[in-house]
């Protein structure tokens, strides 16, 4: 079966407005499906919930700076060694935006409970101690351990709706190769219900099946798959391109300025296609080449 | 004091940057059966435990979270940690079962943490300063500093020593320290060790036996006690001798200086 579809139409087919929890992947500032997240600023899909993971970075802060987040269940979002992510952090502080607190643990361990179908996620004993399950009593518990009686802490379940996710190359049937790490990308595709694939290119079946175990990602999980070589920009694509710092640092700029990051969604987003919008970016300033 | 020259003597190679010292301090407390991991930005603590396997412990085995390559070659060294270049490493897990062994509690006995907020007790906050509801800074996140109650010990390192990085008590408990104390240390019943030092551009610090609070340990070079004391928002133990930090050896500047070869620590 042929998963191909274009951007446009695979993000209006998957992401529906007020979409009740979207998972973007890729960690830091790194293998962020950013094409797919461009385009769900270009449609305007709402999000009621958005799901990072351990480090949420560019792919989260664009849908908030775009004014389409009502609330992140995420454990980090910033741009690590560039500083703080300025529209999360605004949006946070002034309370437009609800942070349901995690930590890398229970994403984890959270999405493995959604791909599994088990009940909930108990927890290592002492990550009791912290904060972060008190600020966030809806994703947390402190429940009886059967077999010894005493207290863990256990998260509920983390079932993305649909699952944005990049991948180095997959054949037209979703079957995907990561190149380079995998963060918890793996994790999220098998928790999710829907899982829309960003690759660099779409290859032959019998290129994925030369190495079958190479597969990071198999196809019966994936359900529409959108070629967009250059598309993780101005993040990096693990095994094609790095990050586009500069990039980066003028997003930053142009968030500090008057107008805020909104000035950045208008001029490079909503304001041009992703054709465009690459083919602007192919700029020798980047200092990278696309694959 | 310069902030990238820790010494003037001018021999060669020219004196370590405070980053480089800072490293050089890191890796002193790192031993050649330990299995370190470390998480967000965190070139420093990657580079003193490359310099601690080329010098002291070779045998040591470090994790740059992230990625998780397992004793990546640096060289250079990046400051991302999910640079893909850390994959240039003697092997790679994957993170999720990394957050795995994280939780068993028994493998990685090193945990490098770091904090908008730290406390006189250790404790970290990357979350939030001032009621986390209407935050007056909201942080980035507590990403995996939790897991600091499971680990044998605690590595803190900042490049900010002020009062408002160093307070009283956190406004957000995101990385356990001593918590509150011996008598909520205690009563918590932790597996992990606590933390065991801070390394901050002016010394570095352990921490009082019977309070548990922050000790100065070792200024460095022309940093005076009253300098750390009046950068601390905390009372920190001030011991009755304070000796300068050791210095480090030029050839352990030749060896960080080869990892580090893009220079990350060495205007800083």
């Amino acid at each position: 079966m042929n998963k191909v579809l274009s951007l446009h139409d695979a993000v209006e087919r998957h992401v529906l407005d007020g979409v009740g929890l979207l998972a973007v992947g890729g960690m830091h500032l790194h293998n962020n499906p950013m094409a797919l997240v461009r385009e769900v600023v270009r449609q305007g899909q709402r999000i009621r919930r958005l799901l990072t993971s351990p480090c949420g970075a560019f792919n989260a802060e664009l849908l908030i700076a775009a004014g389409l987040v009502e609330e992140i269940a995420t454990s980090y979002v910033g741009f690590e060694h560039l500083g703080l992510a300025p529209a999360f952090r605004r949006s946070a502080e002034d309370g437009s935006l609800r942070v349901l607190e995690c930590d890398e643990a229970y994403i984890t361990h959270g999405l493995n409970a959604g791909a599994g179908g088990l009940p909930f996620a108990p927890l290592p004993a002492g990550l009791e101690v912290s904060d972060v399950w008190k600020a966030n009593p809806e994703s947390f518990r402190l429940v009886e351990d059967p077999f010894t009686g005493t207290r863990v802490l256990a998260g509920a379940p983390l079932r993305p709706d649909v699952a944005l996710v990049h991948a180095a190359e997959a054949d037209t049937a979703g079957n995907a190769v990561l190149a380079g790490a995998h963060f918890v990308d793996r994790v999220m595709a098998m928790a999710a219900r829907t899982v829309v694939l960003q690759v660099e290119r779409v290859v032959p079946t019998e290129v994925i099946s030369r190495h079958p175990v190479g597969t990071t990602i198999p196809g019966f999980l994936v359900h529409a798959v959108v070629e967009v070589p250059g598309g993780c920009h101005p993040t990096a694509s693990h095994g094609h391109y790095r990050v586009d710092e500069d990039h980066l640092r003028r997003y930053l700029a142009l968030a500090g300025g008057a107008e805020g990051p909104r000035a950045y969604v208008e001029q490079y987003v909503r304001g041009s296609g992703e054709a465009d919008y690459l083919q602007a970016q192919r700029a020798p300033a980047s200092g990278e080449a696309f694959a | 004091m310069s902030q990238t020259d820790a010494r003037t003597n001018g021999g060669a190679p020219a004196g370590p940057s405070i980053a480089e010292l800072m490293a050089v301090e890191l890796a002193r407390r790192l031993r050649g059966d330990d299995v370190a991991v470390m998480g967000t930005a965190s070139a420093l603590p990657q580079i003193a435990c490359r310099l601690a396997k080329a010098t002291h412990a070779p045998d040591l085995w470090f994790v740059a979270g992230g990625t998780c390559g397992v004793n990546p070659r640096l060289a250079p060294a990046v400051p991302s940690c999910c640079d893909e270049d850390l994959l240039r490493a003697d092997t790679a897990v994957p993170l999720s079962d990394v957050v795995l062994l994280e939780g068993r509690g028994d493998v990685f006995t090193v945990f490098f943490s770091g904090g908008l907020q730290i406390d006189a007790h250790g404790n970290c906050n990357l979350v939030s300063v001032g009621d986390r509801a209407r935050p007056s800074l909201r942080g980035p996140g507590t990403v995996g500093l939790p897991f600091l109650a499971r680990v044998g010990r605690v590595l803190i390192y900042t490049m900010a020593h002020n009062p408002r990085t160093f307070v009283e008590r956190v406004d957000f408990l995101g990385g356990p320290g001593f918590l509150d104390g011996p008598a909520s240390w205690a009563a918590a019943g932790l597996t992990g060790g606590g933390p065991a030092a801070v390394v901050t551009p002016l010394c570095t610090m352990g921490f009082d036996s019977q309070t548990l609070r922050m000790r100065l340990e070792t200024v460095h070079p022309g940093v005076t006690v009253h300098e750390v004391v009046e950068a601390t928002g905390f009372e920190v133990v001030v011991p009755e001798v304070v000796p300068p930090t050791p210095l480090p050896t030029d050839e352990q500047i030749a060896i960080l200086r080869g990892i580090d070869s893009d220079g990350l620590l060495k205007g800083r």
